[in-house]
């Protein structure tokens, strides 16, 4: 098996917000976070599969990289995500909980291939990783 | 290759650029409210997107004087992380720039705009003439830069600068 990552960038404004706390409790949880504000994320979707005899591609990479922009960067980059991704109305749009949003809509849609990994960074010194429900024991 | 030479204070010694990098993450929109919508999505595409979205800018700011003979270092940049928490991320970091950019500072929050800004509260903040670049990069991709247009600025000798943590009230910016 070959792991084949792509990585790509999309720009969001977010806030973090317990809705059923406080205006005080989120503040004291979240400090600014719990303001408006935005980060430059990075982007990086492994799949894992065999190369195809025919074409020495497990996945063509242009192609990988399209559907990752359509299947989520579309509604991600550029928006305000506590407002314009219905699940982060209620949802806190925490890195943790992209990555599974993520790893929910690529799965859905991939084929011919398994998704293996998704690695979201929010800088250069952090990220997170969602390798789906199998990704503790795998 | 020809073998120009570098540039020297009026003392000989050589003036050497310095350069100390910050991040910090906002929201913005790009909108200027004396045009149309359809203008400003014109203008401003996915940028103008009317609930807003975010970066983490970058900003790298440089200073540029001689090297001091007793310490072998361009002096005046040791009270800029300093400044530069105070000023501008305890200031901008994780906030809505919309907020903080008024209107006499610009149309709306481009990076442009927001340079200008922090340009203007660093050399305000730094001893004078001693801030001469300052770059923002809004993306890795797309970055903003502003350079002191006076080439005897960096020759101010660090004696010239003020007491009391360097910190000078009032700006020419």
């Amino acid at each position: 098996m070959i792991r084949v990552t792509k990585r790509v960038e999309f720009c969001a404004a977010h806030r973090y917000v317990n809705l059923a706390w406080s205006e005080a409790r989120n503040r004291r949880a979240f400090g600014k976070a719990a303001n408006l504000h935005g980060h430059n994320y990075v982007l990086e979707v492994t799949i894992r599969g065999e190369p195809s005899p025919e074409t020495g591609m497990v996945m063509d990479l242009k192609a990988l990289k399209e559907f990752i922009i359509r299947a989520v960067v579309d509604d991600l980059d550029h928006k305000n995500l506590n407002v314009d991704v219905p699940i982060f109305a209620k949802t806190i749009p925490t890195p943790e909980n992209l990555v599974v949003f993520i790893w929910t809509r690529l799965a859905r849609r991939l084929t011919g291939c398994q998704l293996y990994r998704v690695r979201l960074h929010v800088d250069d010194g952090s990220y997170v990783d969602y390798l789906g429900e199998r990704g503790s024991h795998a | 290759m020809p073998r120009g030479p570098i540039r020297r204070a009026s003392s000989g010694v050589p003036i050497v650029e310095v350069t100390q990098a910050f991040k910090f993450s906002a929201a913005h929109r790009m909108h200027n409210p004396r045009l149309s919508d359809a203008v400003n999505r014109r203008l401003y595409g996915r940028c103008n997107h009317p609930s807003g979205h975010g970066h983490t800018y970058r900003l790298a700011v440089t200073i540029c004087g001689p090297i001091a003979p007793l310490s072998g270092r361009v002096e005046g940049g040791d009270d800029l992380p300093r400044l530069v928490q105070e000023r501008i991320l305890d200031r901008f970091d994780q906030e809505n720039l919309d907020r903080l950019i008024r209107p006499k500072d610009g149309v709306t929050s481009t990076t442009e705009v927001l340079a200008a800004v922090l340009w203007r509260i660093l050399d305000a903040a730094l001893p004078v003439g001693m801030l001469h670049r300052l770059r923002l990069e809004e993306t890795p991709n797309n970055f903003f830069e502003l350079e002191r247009d006076d080439p005897g600025a960096h020759a101010v000798p660090p004696r010239m600068r003020p007491r009391g943590g360097g910190v000078r009230k009032g700006s020419r910016a």
